[in-house]
């Protein structure tokens, strides 16, 4: 116990509270602490120091090597699309040289024949296209060389002395916030334009609150552009006329710079802001969110160490001296898991200081962090061997990236987005103002989620478990069945896994968003999403039920069946009601968002009558426990009728749902 | 446990096929692992990550082509508020162009009032300025919808300059070449060939390395290689063994990805080429990932030299006149030049040249050291 007493760490205690030993509370705490440090001292010079210093210099080289190649392959102007389209056309066309500068096209003697075989796509003859090639390539080739032709006709008239015949149209593009123009002119309603998805006027309501600061704070990339920032704030600017007045015949190289060419570092920030009409660029909406995926990068490589370690304590009862030693499973897990996690958070702030973002990023980033480091946590306690392990990761890695990415895409289309932590970072970035609210809607779901993993993770961690080899799946049904006891458990079980189950739903609904915007009909979508939702809340609802039969923790009679189901239920319906946490970033207003939390939203939508609210709280838990029970009676005789009885819930659940949107909305 | 030391591995690795007894032996360690990657139901596992990734870059990709292509998909229409001396002109282009509405304003000031209200997604002020048109843009902040307003309105200026230089043709020295005519063309096709295939073609060697990197430290971490050595094998056969499994595994993935792509209607050429271009990868990859293994001998090494040098590699490959990807993308899309033709030579004389050294290398290792 007292090996080399290491000082206890001033600044951070074990954050698990569940401290039920009154007595001596502070020494309880003090003894933890510092078996937390010594195992994660030990974690660090045992484990990270592992790497020898070779591996670190080769690693470190190639690294630096691949940052010394990327100017140079740039500037060489790397194409993917080299050469992938071939144009028959003769030196004398005017297409010549534009086919011939884009290295997208290859040149060849124009040739109807091999454009009927297959060999050339689009064939011209003199000043037009005389044939392409009626496939989905011969059209791309047409598109492509359209534009092409375009870029060639800006760089021929740049050569020309007329300056105003060639260039005969001036922009001047500048970007105004409704709201802040709405803040200068007393009086003035600022009205957010109306589309056909409604986009704009959720987005428009958390820019309100900070107008006066985005003009400066949006440019993280900054000192550059100029441009936007600048332009933006200045209200009235009637006579935008300076650069190109009084100069319509003379020679002005430099200034006829100015009005063609495009910078450079304005294209790569949006914010292209004067020009011919082909200079102005549209802003690069995904700025931020490109930054913000900096931040999950560093997690994947952490995880790969982090992941190793704790397999490897797995392999050849290794961990077993750990297990024996006097302290708490708790302390080596956390103590194990602290100096990954510190290492994400530094990384994190490292990041966001160069960001130029705040706090705000910082504390955002701590639930993803803590989902990464508990799946890996959970799958390295599942695999059975390092290639197992391999793809566990890169599953994590995957599906994890584009949980926190793909909401992200629309920070400014819909709330939606918070459902990923990563919106946050990108608000943040941007420089608008998050509410309390939102942090809270985006950051408790992956909190919890992470320490439920945490916790079924640490279940199997014990010898019994650590040093057995079980596939997968008979893994997972012992981490569920780990903490079921006895037929109470069943309900405390089905509330903890809540969290999934809001996060599972979330994304669900975060994937449909996209086909509301295509043309799928949206009954479709609401049918999928539907399907997908009640599919994840019926497994939570008798996942852990099923596992508790497959370890005989339940005797097979009718009667227990059907008491664990109403447990399940019940604990199901209880817990439901922290999904109104939805509210506080105002889901409601979705329409997909209503349909996706059901029940909930329905009470919202203004039906006044206390009977029919009475009764759709009743609903509901009639629902779970009906639905619950059908699973629990068909997983007391074993997978193949838990299956069965899986779907029929399923059907229940999506045609009770079906019925009450349609007789409350429709 | 060791006792005599293993038959002495061949020094040249060269002449080594034709011994029956000993190939049987490389086969059934292939056999052995493939079936344990086949138990774990890792492989399936692989097949979904991979499929996700491509579904994942595609749905990026369509919503970022959607929003820079307005025509792509039915987007809402844009109401641009013109004013000022030429937005006779303006307007006559926006009635050319799909997607946008143009609503003269009297004066800038009711056109800037318009916009304050909400009433048009962007205004546009057309003055005079000399001889020139001078269009003051005023666009919303950034936002996604802005992409699509300025993204219209850059087209319908594009088309005034269009139409205003063949007016003041007589001025210019130089002709400008007609524009093709607007063709009903797939804005995904560019990105199918050049971006998802050479993915979809390039991930199962990745994965392929990383998992030889695995067959083997496991082995050695574990103890179980020596274990193998007790049956007459030498390490060359064990790494052999090793590296045709993982070598086997990722052209018949790329040919499950290929199926499922033409089944989607994206037609891929020259298949017999690609495959020799994935298996020379693949080949490269896993024998970087077996000498890594037995020169490092531990699994946390060699995973991460492993994936650090073949992303090295990688971009060190852009230095070749055509990348790998390009050359991928201009055999699937059938339009190989005598060029591409030559890399894929390279690559598979490349592949039989690392494989050779790696065996050299593997042979010259002390199995006791690891």
């Amino acid at each position: 116990m007292s090996g080399d007493p290491p000082r206890p760490p001033g600044e951070r205690s074990p954050g698990t509270g569940d401290s039920d030993r009154s007595g001596g509370l502070g020494g309880w705490v003090r003894t933890r602490a510092e078996n937390v440090t010594r195992i994660a001292r030990w974690e660090v010079t045992k484990n990270a120091g592992g790497v020898d210093r070779r591996t670190v210099v080769i690693a470190v080289l190639a690294v630096l090597g691949l940052g010394a190649m990327a100017p140079v392959a740039v500037s060489q102007g790397v194409s993917l699309d080299q050469g992938i389209y071939r144009v028959g056309v003769v030196p004398e066309d005017p297409y010549y040289d534009p086919v011939f500068l884009d290295p997208t096209f290859r040149v060849q003697g124009p040739d109807a024949g091999a454009v009927e075989s297959g060999y050339q796509e689009v064939m011209i003859v003199g000043p037009q296209v005389r044939e392409y090639a009626d496939t989905a390539k011969g059209r791309a080739a047409v598109d492509e060389l359209r534009s092409s032709t375009m870029r060639y006709n800006d760089g021929i008239m740049e050569l020309e002395d007329n300056r105003s015949a060639a260039f005969p149209v001036v922009v001047n593009l500048t970007y105004v916030e409704r709201e802040a123009a709405g803040v200068v002119t007393q009086g003035q309603q600022p009205v957010p334009i109306e589309t056909d998805e409604g986009g704009g006027s959720d987005g428009g309501d958390a820019g309100q609150t900070d107008a006066t600061a985005t003009p400066n704070g949006d440019d993280t990339t900054a000192s550059d552009s100029g441009g936007d920032g600048s332009g933006s704030d200045g209200s009235e600017r009637g006579d935008a006329t300076e650069s190109g007045d009084g100069d319509s015949d003379v020679t002005r190289p430099d200034g006829g710079r100015n009005v063609a060419g495009s910078s450079i570092s304005a294209r790569l920030t949006g914010g292209s802001s004067t020009g011919a009409p082909s200079d102005i660029s549209p802003p690069f909406p995904f700025r931020s969110l490109v930054l913000a995926f900096v931040f999950v990068l560093p997690l994947n490589f952490v995880i790969q160490a982090y992941g190793s370690t704790i397999l490897s304590e797995r392999i050849n009862r290794r961990g077993e001296l750990l297990l024996v030693a006097p302290v708490s499973r708790k302390d080596i897990i956390i103590g194990k898991t602290l100096p990954y996690f510190l290492a994400s958070l530094s990384v994190a702030t490292v990041i966001t200081l160069l960001l130029q973002g705040s706090a705000i990023s910082v504390l955002a980033i701590v639930p993803i962090a803590l989902l990464f480091l508990s799946a890996t946590f959970l799958g390295a306690m599942f695999a059975r061997s390092f290639k197992e392990l391999t793809f566990v990761t890169v599953t994590i890695t995957v599906s994890l990236t584009s949980y926190a990415f793909v909401p992200a895409i629309f920070t400014d289309v819909t709330p939606i987005a918070l459902i990923s932590p990563l919106t946050l970072v990108v608000r943040d970035l941007q420089g608008q103002a998050i509410g309390a609210g939102q942090f809270v809607f985006s950051t408790l779901p992956p909190t919890l989620t992470a320490l439920v993993c945490f916790g079924l993770g640490a279940g199997l961690y014990r010898e019994e478990d650590m040093f057995t080899q079980r596939p997968i799946p008979y893994k997972v049904l012992d981490a569920l069945a780990g903490p079921i006891k006895r037929r109470r458990s069943v309900m405390l079980v089905t509330a903890v896994l809540l969290p999934f189950v809001l996060v599972a739903e979330l994304v669900v609904v975060a994937f449909m968003y996209p086909l509301t915007q295509a043309q799928v009909p949206f009954t479709l979508v609401v049918g999928a999403a539907f399907v997908g939702i009640a599919l994840v809340e019926e497994l939570a609802k008798s996942l852990h039920v099923y596992a508790g039969y497959a370890h005989s923790r339940f005797d097979d009679g009718l009667r227990t069946a059907l008491v664990v189901g109403v447990l399940s239920g019940i604990g199901f319906f209880l817990a439901e009601k922290l999904t109104l946490i939805a509210r506080l970033a105002d889901l409601q207003d979705l329409q997909i968002g209503r349909a996706a939390l059901g029940e909930q939203a329905l009470l919202q939508t203004g039906v006044p009558l206390p009977i029919l609210a009475a009764a759709l709280l009743l609903a509901p838990l009639a629902l779970h426990v009906l639905t619950a029970s059908i699973s629990a009676l068909g997983a007391r005789r074993g997978r193949r009728s838990y299956a069965v009885a899986l779907v029929i819930a399923v059907a229940v659940h999506v045609a009770y749902n079906l019925t009450v949107v349609t007789a409350l909305v429709g | 446990m060791s006792g005599e030391s293993p038959p002495a591995p061949e020094p040249s690795a060269s002449g080594s096929s034709e011994r029956s007894l000993r190939s049987d032996a490389r086969l059934t360690i292939a056999k052995r692992d493939l079936s344990s990657l086949s138990r774990e139901k890792t492989i399936v596992l692989a097949l979904l990550i991979q499929l996700f990734v491509a579904a994942f870059s595609s749905f990026l990709v369509v919503g970022l082509t959607s929003l820079y292509s307005p025509g792509s998909v039915s987007a809402g229409e844009v109401v641009v508020g013109v004013a000022g001396e030429h937005d006779d002109a303006l307007v006559d282009a926006a009635s050319e162009q799909q997607g946008v509405r143009a609503i003269t304003y009297p004066t800038d000031d009711t056109a800037r009032e318009a916009y304050r209200n909400g009433r048009v997604h962007a205004v546009l002020l057309a003055a005079d300025s000399d001889s020139r048109i001078d269009v003051t843009v005023i666009a919303p902040q950034e936002s996604i919808e802005t992409t699509l307003i300025v993204d219209q309105v850059r087209t319908l200026l594009e088309r005034v300059e269009r139409s205003e230089r063949i007016a003041r043709s007589q001025h210019l020295d130089r002709s400008t070449v007609p524009l093709p005519e607007e063709v009903d063309a797939s804005p995904y096709f560019g990105f199918t060939y050049t971006v998802l295939v050479p993915l979809l073609l390039f991930l199962p060697p990745f994965i392929s390395g990383s998992v030889a990197v695995d067959a083997l430290t496991e082995e050695i971490e574990r103890g179980t290689l020596e274990l193998l050595r007790v049956a007459p094998l030498s390490l060359v056969d064990i790494v052999d063994g090793k590296a045709l499994a993982m070598i086997l595994i990722a052209p018949l993935q790329v040919v499950l990805w290929i199926t499922l792509l033409s089944v989607n209607g994206i037609d891929i050429a020259n298949v017999p080429r690609l495959l020799t271009v994935v298996t020379a990868l693949t080949t490269l990859v896993v024998t970087l990932g077996l000498a890594l293994g037995v020169v490092t001998a531990r699994r946390r090494q060699a995973q991460l030299l492993y994936s650090v040098l073949v992303i090295f590699g990688f971009g060190a490959l852009t230095f070749l006149p055509e990348h790998p990807a390009t050359t991928v993308a201009k055999l699937a899309v059938d339009s190989p030049t005598p060029t591409t033709s030559l890399h894929v030579v390279g690559y598979a004389v490349a592949a039989v040249v690392g494989f050779v050294l790696a065996r050299r290398l593997v042979a010259g290792t002390d199995p006791e050291g690891l």
